[in-house]
């Protein structure tokens, strides 16, 4: 913040100073003895049995992070994500354990034995919030318009898909070039949700206004993506939920995000600052939720920065990475050391690869069979807005001192440290990498092919071999053999380290003790646990 | 008050300025690193995946082009259309214009309630109680930055005391204005600092001048030389001030909407800085500039109102 006095001879005399300091002191104390306070005034836990319906009828959920679009197929902020999967029904959707895929519009479907033509039946009589039947026609169309629109970004995931056909109102035939092992995977993804299509097309406002599909709630207000109004939809075909609305709100600042939690204004919050769970942990009217999600923190070390060139000092790096310890000081210890590149225990994660253990000798052997005895100075590029990912540059700073690397960390914003690593000639990276999907087939693309577009996460390693497995893997029907494959395409990243698998990190919410039952699937969704929620009086 | 001596030719130099802003609001982001495509498409970045995008919100085109197109958004008032928000920036403008208004103007309001007594006091009882104790209290006001201010008050008044909502913007007039008076107070007490330090110093000016003294001999009550003669003396400075620090203060709401988590200007920019959201920031940036603009012509002409023996717009 700028601000000008004005009148440049006013400045605070000396003496005057040590007063204002003295009272800063003051507030300070004021300042503790009141975080202290709340914690200390506790009223009695009403523990209310959840009953058939929710003692208060509202959910009040703060997001950190703004709406920037109701429509499925734009939207790219994972908040407006989640928020899509309460609105919109799919063909097909993902279990709450984010495991299997089960039924949604569609109660039931056949693939056929060449696994090329797959056949969706909608349930009967199932309806849009407005009351008006969805049709496979809806169906057929707004898969086409997530695989084809102009301002698709997920029209890649389909690409084997040759012919969709509403064969009648409830029936939708779908045909494919070759076998695609995700196909029912990515049907389950919020892009590919069922939207009505008359309504959509009759108003090129309509998810700015009140968006409506087929799932458990309907928008009745969305303010200038400063807040968001859910109200039960009466239509959904599956169990009703027990609240009746759900407001959302945008607090940016984290701070205020607690405050408002404390204060009972809001019952559950997305990120609590991660060096504050203890306390709230610690206040008896509130909780700490950590849910296993699909993020995995890593460092990449690109081939175009000599001399990560060198397997043998990708691998030293690696051998002197002591990913507890980070884990410990990133995340409060909250997080998991990570194995391999595929988020934690997701379809196909090999759990047979063991942690990773330091060893400096080890790392020290290496960098000398490299020919860097000495070692080297290299950037490491990390984001500073991002406290966790700070931590962990560090603790790779330290390893890495201890074999001789000198580890030069360039703090950028969000924005510009992507623009920095992307090139791959700027040092290392820290990066990470979340799931939209349960099938492990878009992080193989992104992490592995290096013939990909994406260059193996920006490292510029490229294994034909492995590559050639991406692609087969992504046709291969036989879960056994495909498991196989998966199983080769970790190891290869493990042994040759383009990039470090450092943390898996859990989802952090924090929510008052009157809410019952709010549960994030590692996908981040959370539409399944509102079914079911209630909320107490507070 | 007689009438204002405005030149034209003050209002004619603002073209170049708007102009100038015009030009440094778009160029400015530009220059920094940082790609939209990438904010789009996050971890799935590829090459060709970005080209599709750039090309679809223009960026490919020439920088002249887009400097062109930028210009005819702002004639046309819908800005462009903005790449997170997938909507006319203008549209944007106009759902957000409102609560930061009120914001500066609640802001306004608590200044001159706050600085214009106490100002006065400390100047009549120099050196005395509320003089040395305002001095603690806005010289300690000034030094803390506004988040730390804004979180403080929201941890006392409204997680302690419970006497104000803990941030956001509430539906319905006086619930917007119940939601604003924390933030408001967060930023007018930094800037009633320099208020009340300028009108005691022009207070006290005044108060030692001729006319003072003889308005005493001749037995004018002190109220009425307070008010007719001195306050109408010391204020046009204090004016000056006013005007150039609220030019700041619209900067302060930046902050302050972001603790807070009001729906304002603020937000909007903080949030399209970060994910580049060009049309949006320069949009903001141009009507943020244009107020600031606005507000300095508004201070010379209250100036000329306050001062007849100025003429506005005429340099000597």
């Amino acid at each position: 913040m700028t601000r000008s006095t004005g009148l440049p001879g006013h400045r605070p005399h000396p003496t005057r100073v040590t007063t204002a300091l003295g009272g800063l002191l003051t507030l300070a104390l004021a300042l503790s003895a009141c975080a202290g306070g709340s914690d200390e005034s506790t009223s009695p836990d009403s523990k209310s049995t959840p009953g058939a319906s929710s003692a208060v009828d509202t959910l009040k959920l703060a997001n950190a992070v703004a709406i920037d679009t109701l429509d499925p197929v734009e939207a790219s902020a994972n908040e407006s994500i989640w928020l899509d999967q309460n609105i919109y029904a799919r063909l097909v959707q993902t279990d709450p354990a984010g495991k299997e895929i089960v039924p949604d519009l569609a109660d039931k479907w056949e693939i056929s034995d060449d696994k090329l033509t797959y056949t969706f039946h909608l349930r009967p009589g199932v309806k849009f919030a407005d009351g008006t039947p969805v049709t496979a026609q809806d169906a057929k169309w707004s898969i086409e318009r997530a695989r084809d629109g102009e301002d698709s970004a997920w029209g890649f995931l389909i690409t084997p898909v040759t012919d969709i056909t509403a064969t009648d109102d409830q029936t939708l035939t779908i045909k494919l070039s070759t076998p695609h092992a995700p196909l029912l995977a990515d049907l389950a993804m919020y892009a590919y949700a069922v939207l009505p299509q008359k309504a959509v097309e009759a108003d090129k406002d309509f998810f700015n206004k009140t968006p409506y599909g087929a799932g458990p709630f309907k928008v009745t207000s969305l303010s200038a993506q400063s807040g968001l109004v859910l109200a039960r939809n009466d239509n959904y075909w599956g169990p009703k939920p027990k609240i009746a609305t759900v407001e959302v709100s945008i607090v940016t600042d984290d701070n205020t995000r607690l405050l408002q939690l404390q204060g009972g204004q809001v019952d559950v919050i997305e990120n609590p600052p991660g060096n504050v769970l203890k306390q709230i942990a610690a206040n008896p009217k509130l909780r700490v939720d950590l849910f296993d999600s699909t993020r995995v923190d890593f460092v990449s070390l690109p081939l175009k920065s000599k001399p990560l060139d060198n397997v043998k000092v990708r691998q030293a790096i690696k051998a002197a990475l002591d990913l507890g310890r980070m884990n410990t000081l990133a995340y409060q210890g909250n997080a998991k050391v990570a194995t391999t590149f595929f988020p934690y225990k997701m379809l196909f994660w090999d759990e047979s690869v063991p942690e990773p253990v330091p060893d400096v000798a080890k790392a020290k052997q290496l960098l000398a069979e490299a020919g860097f005895p000495n070692g080297f100075t290299i950037p490491l590029i990390a984001v500073s807005a991002d406290a966790a990912g700070q931590a962990q540059a560090v603790v790779i700073k330290d390893d890495l001192e201890k074999i001789g690397i000198t580890v030069d960390i360039q703090s950028f914003e969000l924005s510009t440290a992507y623009d920095k690593q992307r090139p791959g000639t700027n040092g290392m990276g820290m990066r990470y990498w979340t799931n939209d999907i349960i099938d492990p087939d878009e992080v193989a693309t992104f992490g592995a092919d290096g013939d990909g577009g994406a260059n193996a996460f920006n490292s510029y390693w490229k294994d034909e071999a492995v590559s050639a497995l991406v692609t087969q893997a992504r046709s291969e029907v036989d879960d056994t053999k495909r498991a196989e494959q998966y199983a080769q395409i970790q190891k290869a990243i493990v042994d040759q380290a383009p990039f470090i698998p450092l943390s898996y990190a859990p989802f952090r919410y924090a929510s008052g003790q009157w809410v019952k039952g709010f549960n994030v699937s590692p996908l981040g969704n959370y539409n399944d646990s509102l079914l079911t929620l209630t909320v107490a009086e507070h | 008050m007689g009438s204002v001596n405005l030149r034209w030719s003050r209002v004619a130099n603002l073209l170049p300025v708007l102009f100038g802003i015009t030009l440094v609001s778009f160029l400015l982001l530009r220059l920094v690193p940082g790609d939209p495509a990438q904010q789009i498409l996050g971890n799935r970045y590829t090459p060709e995946a970005a080209e599709g995008i750039r090309k679809g919100l223009g960026l490919d085109r020439p920088l002249l082009e887009q400097y062109g197109l930028f210009l005819k958004g702002v004639a046309t008032g819908s800005f462009g259309e903005s790449y997170q928000y997938r909507r006319p920036v203008g549209e944007l403008l106009l759902d957000r214009t409102a609560a930061s208004l009120m914001l500066v103007g609640l802001t306004a309001f608590f200044c001159a309630a706050l600085s214009i007594p106490i100002g006065l006091w400390a100047a009549v009882r120099r050196g005395g109680l509320v003089d040395q104790g305002t001095r603690v209290f806005f010289t300690l006001g000034y030094a803390l930055p506004a988040f730390l201010i804004g979180v403080l008050f929201i941890l006392v008044f409204g997680l302690k005391l419970g006497w104000a909502p803990i941030g956001g913007y509430g539906t319905g007039f006086t619930s917007h204005l119940g939601h604003l008076v924390l933030p408001a107070l967060t930023l007018a007490i930094p800037f009633s600092t320099v208020l009340v330090r300028s009108l005691r110093a022009s207070t006290i000016t005044v108060l030692d001048s001729d006319f003072v003294t003889i308005a005493r001999l001749k037995g004018i009550s002190e109220a009425r030389i307070m008010s007719r003669h001195v306050l109408r003396n010391a204020i046009s400075p204090v004016a000056v001030v006013f005007g150039i620090n609220l030019a700041f203060l619209v900067g302060g709401t930046v902050v302050v909407e972001n603790v807070f988590s009001i729906p304002g200007l603020g937000t909007l920019l903080v949030g399209a800085v970060s994910t580049r959201d060009y049309p949006v920031v320069q949009a903001v940036a141009l009507v943020l500039a244009v107020f600031v603009v606005l507000v300095n012509l508004l201070t010379d002409v209250v100036h000329g109102v306050l001062d007849p023996r100025l003429t506005v717009g005429v340099q000597r």
